[in-house]
Order: C-alpha cells, then structure tokens, then sequence
C-alpha cells in the first residue's frame, strides 16, 4: 500500500512538473473566460447558430462591413471601406443601395477585396444550396431573393456587381423606407474559395449577379462553417485554432487588418476564449487560469469583482443592460383589460426595492421600453422627465384608481368593504373570464383576482411573491394575484395562446406573465402591437394590446422615417415610449448593471451593452 | 449458451424498441414548440406572413401534426422521412439533427464520447486499483485502527455529495496550492503537440479524476469489504486454513472469487458507465463530455440530442445486463448460463 501511495505521488509530481512548464508565452494575451460553449460553427451571420460565444468569435473575424454601429447603437458607415451608400428609390417602390468600396483592402491572407467578395456573400446567404444545409436566412427583403433561393433563378436580381469595387442591392418596396435601411446596404466580404471547391467567380449579367465556374454545393458550404486555421476571413483577428472538444478559440492579430470604422486596430496579440463555470469562474480568475470575466450581473458575483479589484491587480468597468426584466400583462380579457388595473399593480409595487434587492444593488428601474444606454434615451431625458409616469410606490393612489375606474362592490354585487373587489362588466368585457360571477338580476361581476403564470426555480417570482402577490398592500387594494408555476415552454405556450401544443393553452387564462426582454442597436418595435387578427394570431402582439396610436406609432417609428430623418425618429420614439408608458402592457421590474472584470495591465477597454468586449477589445492596450 | 445469447438478444431487442417508444413520446409530450424555437431567431427579419409561412412550413417538415405513433416510426426508421422521402431514422444510422451545434447528433456525440472515456477510463481503473485491495485489507482487519479509520472516512465520503468534494478539492489543490489547474481541459493558448499534448491533458484531468476516484471509494470500498467478510465467515474458508494453506492464498483465491460475484455488478457498471459521463464534474471542471452535453441538449430543448444519448444509454445498459449475466456463470460455476 505504501508503495502505491508513493507511486500515486510520484506520477501526480511528475505530471504536474511536466505541465506547469507550458510554452514561453505571448507578452499580450489575453485568456476570456466565457460561461457560453463555443458551438464550432464560424459559418458567416447567424445563418445556423448564434450563441453569444459563437458570435464573439464572428465578430472578431470578421468586420468590413459598410454599415456597422458605433459606441452608441447607431449605424454609421464605416470609412475605412467606403466613403458612403448612395441610394435611390425606384419606379416600383423599390430602394436601390451602391456601395462603392475603398481600393486596398485585403483579406487575412493577403489577397485583395473586390465588391465581388461582397455580392458573394448574397449569393451564397440566399443559395439553395446555403437552405439545403439548414442556414435560416430570410430571402424577403432582398428584389429576387426568393426567386433565387428556391432555384427558380440562376441570377439574384436585387444584387448586381457594377464594377470591380461596386456593388449595389435592391431591397423591395415593402420593407423601405425604413429607418435602420442602411444596414441592408451592408454585408460582408467572403473569401469564396472557402466555399466552394469550384473556381467560382462572380459575375453581372442582366437578370443579376451570378456565379460562374461551378454551383454551390450544400455540404462545402457546411464545411465551411468547421473550418478555423484555414479560414481566409477580414476582420481584426483570425483564427489559430478552435478546439471544440476542450471549448476554447486562440485568435491571433490579423496583419492585414486596416482597422474597423475608426481605424482602429487591435494590439494584443493574442485572444483566447476558454469555457468558465459560474461555479469556479473567481478560482480560475484568481489562479490565472483566465483574465477576462465579462457582464457579470448577479450581486454575489459583482460583489466578488468588486473584493477583487479593492485587492489589487484587476480593474472593472459597468454598464447598463439594454433590456429588462418585467412583468407582462395580456390586456384582452380578464382585470389586465383594464388600464388602470395595470397601474394599480404598478403602484402596489415598489420597483426600486424590488430592483435594489434583486440585484442586489447592482440595478436600476426604467420605465418603458428603452434601455439606459441608448442614444434615443440620453437625448430623451427632459422630456421623459417632465412628461413620463414613474409609478412611484403609492398603494394608496392604486386603491383611488381602482375606485374611479369602478372596481367598488362586493361578490354580491354591495358596496365594497373588504376582501377582493369587484366591478360590474358588460358581457364582452366579462367575455368568457372563468372567475366572473352572474348575479340574479342578471349584472356580470369580475373579481379583482389576476391569474399570474410564472416559470419556475425563478428567483424574479419568488421576490415578486413577497414583494406583491403575497404584499399587504396588495390585498388591502382588495387585489388577488394568484401564481402559477410551470415550466417555461409552458408558460410559452399559453402566452402565444398556442392550441398547436394543448387545447388548454389556447384558452384565455393567465393575465399576467414573468420575463426579460432585451434590445438590439435597430430598435424595432414594428408589428409588436398589431390590431390585425392574423397578425395577434401569429404571436406578433404578445400583450394583445389593441391600441391604434401605439401600433401606428410603432409602425411610423421605423417605416415611416426617412433615415436621415434623426430628430423625426426621435420625435416618433419619444411619442411611442410615452404612450407605451400611459398604457403599461408590461411594468419594467429591474435593468441590470453589469460587471466586466480585466487584469490592471489592460488599459482603454471601454465597454457597454452597445458597445460589446469585441468592439472595446480592438482600443485596449497592454500596460508598458 | 449460443442459443441463450440469442435467446438474450431477442428480448434485449424488445425491451429496446417498448423502452426507446415510451421515452420517444414522454421527450414529445413535453409542451414545447420547435417550429417556433427554430424560428423565432429570425422573427425581426421576417414580416407577419413570411414568418406564419415559414412557421407552417416548419411544423409540416417536422411532422408536429402528426401523432405521436407516426412521428416515432419516422424517427426510428420505420416509414419514410418527410423531406428525404427515405427511410431515415435511427435503425438507418440517422440519430437526429442537434438544434443546439446544428449538425448531426451522430457528428456531436463522437467528440464528447473521446473526452469521456479519456477521464472515465482513469477514474475508474484509479478507483478499483484503491478500492478492492482497501475492502479486502478492511475485511480480514475487521475492527482494526485501519478499518475502523476507513469506515469513517469512506462514510463520509459516501455522504458528501461529489459537487461539494469537487469545490473542496478545488480550494485546497487548485486555489490554494495551486497544484491542479480549477478548470479546462488544456493549458489555454498552448499549442503542444505529441507526448506534451498528453501529459498536459493528463495534468489538467488529474483534479476532476481525483475527485471522481475520491467519491467512489467509500460505495466501493464498503461493498468489497461487506462481501469479503461473509465470504470470510464461510465454512470452506475455515476448512482451507485447517488445511494449512497460506493465509494469502485463503484470502485471495477463495474467499475473494467468491466475494467476487456481488462485486462483479457493480464493477461491471462501473466500466460501462466509463461511456456514460458524469453531469456534475464535467459541468463543475468545464470538461466538454458526454454529461455536460447531455446537460446541455436538456438545458437547451435539444431534444433530438438529449434522445439520441438517451438511446445511447438504453443500449449500454442492456448490454451491460448481457455482460453481467454471462460474467456470473465464468465467474461462479454453479451459475448456469445456458438456460
């Protein structure tokens, strides 16, 4: 036995002495610690997959677009490939995009880019052959598209190739003008015999651009998705290696890089992602094992960071989350109907408490559908100050709206005392509400009693439990919120009213629901509160929240703005936040601040829920 | 025995297709919906019609309109699949499309399965090497220090749950004396190559095998130990020491082969749990196995994924079941395995 343990001990040394020696390393390196797997697939947008790492990984390989978004969520053209998007509105309501790009650019090995890399990646995003090995890509916006994506066309129509360093798109006549158009004009170079093992070339004719050469073919463009050392790519890194069995990515400076829209080139050397556990993610911090821990939100682990950095060697940086977790109410049947139901509840919550306790002092409450770091938001400010309803703590001020709004009797139809409150209904505001009682004089009377459906193991519920279903306050209004707990593809289920999964859930049955929703730089709100009922059918206006100054707002917001329009968008998203905001077909409950914690010798690294660690990433510098 | 093993196969065959249908329809009871998972990525992009089209276009493709019976004959390969018109399921090689790497399950599993039986395949030999020789040194010690030292410590590492031997072992071996690395597979960014590249997965899976060895001595050692002592308490041992054989050859040719016949179960399972993965240590040391993919594919509705490994898992354990049978009978001649 004793030879055995020393035996055990020797090997576990030997081993040990064997590993820690690890190959001279690269002086600006840096290790990001990613509790996301790499899923492997590279393959360009997010034809196939889009986890956050995946994404990362997209990001830092590839860049050139002619549109991109800046530090605020705004798009803007990228002037190191082009000097500007020419448009012009055609005849049949179609827009026509040329972009003409800067002569010098090159790809990761040298070669040089053409605006035939830029029509390839059209031609390749809508190809048959792209569908055929399950890329989800939408033909609909692209003259053509669909056509081509079906095979019924060799040529796509909406992209032409006008010369060696111009190309234009055409995009259809019912999707401009819209506010964010500018990003159809912009795609991304691909390097074509990546995918394709014909000498492909691209070519214009008259119905189009075309590729010539050979045909695409399903399984070399899923091959390319897999392939990582190899890849010719144009953006700030490139690929050294990408191990899907020990998830972790080692991107490299690429040499050819001629900055992204500002010019900006990267300088640390090397970037390499590796998997983290939320469990171990500090030990691997601390022992070295990682450097980077990025958009930390929960208090204990933002609270850890924090210990961290008052120790010494790390720093941090914080922003707002752009999104929020909120409280979503279904306002076609049922209390929820009511508007001043909504903001009953609204006032019989204490939103800051609830969001201090939550995140634990890391989060704030907005009050509407905006984030805190969106340019719209910081230009908004003294507006929303003077005209926006922060719904303020005030059980009192619930119980008066309540009154007015006739929530006033009892079960049996008296003056209302204590215990739940009643209003008397018509028959198509009574609908079919299963809790409504019939009195017999024939007066229809719904109860004050909302039926929540909340996920379950969801420490939003639990608090909200505490702080509202199960508030004094709450039942002193005379208000009932009864919760449910199901699971989350349940609670899906019935907020799409989808009888497709069970006959139950296309029942109108639970007003009010617990989620998060986050934003994205093209703030787009169009359909969300469409009155049409195929449209609601479909799942498009989740809050079943018919109300024609907000759908119109919503539509004109983006569809109804010239582009260059910027003071008559805000305007209109201005407009839209305060209407959705008197309305409230969801309470914001908390936004997020988020932690990003990084070594002290690292320097410059700005980040933001707009401006993400591969956009910062590419200004930081290395402490000399 | 031939006709046994047939005999054996038969029912092996049918157990798998009852046991593979009932999980097939409790994975498709499940009140998700995959059309609208697929497609909700791309819902900015599409317009209401375009996107209700694709919708119905997705749930046709998937069959989610059919019956349960039906949808399960396709997937098992029993009629043809709807897009290929060929008959395309698993009994054709064809364990589904992950929704989550978005590529076959058949392409996804193979990578983990390597990582897996790379650290099963140490833990388990680690834990035999330890555990047997330790129950049989308690047994024939029985009440001693040593014993009553192992009794205690295996109770314990019998109670503690193995993700909170993980985290202890972590703090003491990675974070405090940094002697083990907390987490990964590799040394982030390098690039060794050959006997360098082994010893480097070596070192970085001496932790997570550590923790598994240490969470299964104290089952193991018990089991050993309790069928060692009634097989020591046997009249035959009695007789061979009245014959005068050497106290070695009592313990390990007599009573071990036949303390062997309870343990041989449990070894059994062992080795073919080397393929199954462990959820909780692959997850606590971001090690990209079996159990963390099976994790994932639940985690994430990947139900194709977590079905076909589901699958994977019925077929090892019925085999096992094989195994452990005809074992009985080549290790205990009275068990007769013909019948």
């Amino acid at each position: 036995m004793k030879k055995f343990l020393a035996l055990l001990l020797a090997v576990v040394m030997m081993l040990s002495l064997a590993a820690c020696g690890g190959e001279a390393s690269n002086d600006t390196r840096l290790i990001y610690g990613s509790t996301t797997e790499v899923s492997g697939d590279i393959g360009p947008g997010a034809w196939w997959t889009n986890n956050a790492t995946d994404k990362m990984i997209r990001d830092l390989i590839n860049d050139y677009q002619p549109v991109v978004t800046n530090q605020g969520g705004e798009f803007v053209i990228n002037e190191t490939v082009c000097g500007g998007v020419e448009s012009v509105a055609n005849d049949d309501g179609s827009k026509t995009f040329t972009v003409k790009i800067n002569e010098g650019l090159v790809f990761s090995n040298g070669e040089p880019i053409t605006a035939a890399n830029y029509v390839a990646y059209a031609l390749i995003a809508y190809s048959p052959a792209a569908a055929e090995a399950g890329a989800k890509v939408s033909a609909e916006q692209v003259v053509g598209a669909k056509e081509y994506q079906a095979g019924e066309a060799d040529a796509l129509a909406g992209v032409r190739l006008v010369d060696e360093y111009t190309y234009s798109i055409t995009i259809s006549g019912d999707y401009v003008p819209y506010f964010y158009e500018l990003s159809y004009a912009s795609l991304t170079p691909l390097y074509i015999p990546m995918y394709a093992s014909a000498e492909l070339t691209v070519v214009d004719t008259e119905a189009g651009a075309k590729f010539e050469g050979g045909e695409l073919v399903a399984s070399e463009l899923d091959a390319a998705r897999w392939m990582y050392a190899d890849a010719v790519t144009a953006g700030p890194y490139v690929i050294k290696s990408l191990d899907t069995g020990a998830l972790e990515t080692v991107l490299e400076i690429n040499k050819n890089y001629a900055g992204n829209f500002e010019g900006q080139k990267p300088s640390i050397n090397q970037l390499v992602i590796v998997k983290s556990e939320v469990a171990t993610q500090f030990d691997m911090l601390k022992t070295g094992a990682i450097d980077v821990l990025d958009s930390l939100s929960d208090g204990n682990e933002v609270n850890s960071a924090l210990d961290l950095e008052a120790q010494g060697g790390y720093k941090t940086v914080n922003f707002e989350r752009n999104g929020y977790g909120k409280i979503q109410f279904q306002c076609d049947f049922g209390p929820t109907q009511f508007k001043a139901v909504r903001h009953a509840v609204a006032y019989l919550l204490d939103r800051n408490e609830f969001a201090n306790t939550f995140c634990q002092g890391f989060g704030s409450v907005v009050h509407g559908p905006y984030g805190l770091a969106m340019w719209m938001t910081k230009e908004s400010t003294d507006r929303f100050e003077a005209e926006m309803n922060t719904y303020s703590y005030d059980p009192a001020k619930a119980v008066e709206l309540l009154v007015e709004d006739g929530w006033v009797l009892d079960a049996e139809g008296n003056e209302y005392v204590s215990g739940v409150r009643y209003k008397e209904v018509t028959a198509e505001e009574a609908g079919d509400y299963e809790l409504n009682v019939t009195l017999a004089d024939g007066r229809i009377l719904m109860p004050l009693h909302i039926k929540w459906s909340s996920s379950e193991a969801n420490p939003v519920s639990e608090l909200l439990v505490t702080m509202l279903s199960n508030g004094q306050q709450t039942a002193d209004a005379g208000m009932v919120i009864e919760q449910t707990v199901m699971s989350f593809d349940e609670l899906l289920n019935y907020m799409y009213r989808d009888k497709t999964q069970g006959d139950q859930y296309g029942v109108k049955t639970y007003g009010m629901y617990n989620l998060a929703t986050n934003f994205t730089p093209a703030y787009d709100q169009s359909y969300n509160f469409s009155l049409d009922p195929e449209y609601v059918a479909n799942g498009w206006n989740q809050n079943y929240i018919f109300d024609e100054e907000l759908d119109q707002l919503s539509m004109d917001m983006v569809y109804g703005v010239d582009p260059s329009d910027r003071e008559g968008y805000l305007k209109l998203w201005q407009d839209f936040i305060l209407k959705w905001n008197e309305l409230l077909p969801e309470i914001p409950l908390y936004s997020n601040v988020y932690y990003t914690i990084y070594p002290d010798w690292l320097e410059n690294f700005e980040e933001s829920s707009l401006w993400e660690f591969q956009q910062a990433i590419l200004y930081a510098t290395v402490a000399k | 025995m031939a006709k046994y093993v047939l005999k054996r196969i038969g029912y092996m065959v049918i157990v798998f297709f009852v046991v593979s249908f009932l999980m097939y329809s409790i994975y498709n009871l499940i009140p998700t919906d995959p059309a609208r998972a697929e497609l909700e990525p791309l819902k900015m992009s599409l317009k209401p019609e375009e996107y209700e089209e694709r919708y119905q276009q997705l749930r046709d493709e998937y069959g989610l309109d059919d019956p349960i019976p039906i949808r399960y004959a396709r997937w098992m390969g029993f009629m043809k699949d709807k897009q290929t018109d060929t008959y395309h399921g698993m009994l054709q090689g064809y364990f589904g499309y992950s929704s989550l790497y978005k590529k076959d399950v058949s392409v996804v599993i193979p990578e983990r399965m390597e990582n897996t039986i790379f650290i099963n395949i140490f833990s388990t030999i680690l834990a035999l090497a330890i555990t047997i020789p330790l129950g049989i040194y308690c047994a024939v010690h029985k009440k001693g220090k040593v014993d009553n030292a192992v009794q205690v410590v295996t109770i314990i590492g019998y109670s503690i749950p193995v993700y909170i031997i993980a985290l202890i072992f972590i703090w003491f071996f990675a974070v405090t004396f940094e002697i083990f690395p907390v987490s990964g597979s590799q040394t982030p960014g390098a690039s060794y190559t050959g006997i360098r590249q082994f010893l480097d997965r070596l070192y970085y899976i001496s932790l997570p095998v550590i923790v598994m060895t240490f969470g299964s001595l104290g089952g193991m050692t018990r089991y050993v130990r309790a069928a060692m002592i009634e097989a020591l308490s046997m009249d035959y041992i009695r007789t061979a020491r009245a014959k005068g054989l050497r106290e070695k050859v009592v313990i390990y040719s007599h009573a071990w082969r036949n303390a062997l016949l309870p343990v041989i179960t449990v070894i059994i399972s062992w080795f073919l749990g080397i393929f199954g993965g462990s959820v909780i240590i692959e997850n606590t040391f971001g090690l990209n196995g079996m159990g963390a993919l099976y994790y994932a594919g639940l985690m994430n509705r990947d139900y194709e994924l977590a079905l076909a490994i589901q699958m994977f898992y019925i077929v090892v354990s019925l085999i096992g079941q094989l195994v452990t049978d005809l074992s009985y009978g080549f290790v205990d001649p009275r068990v007769r395995i013909d019948k």
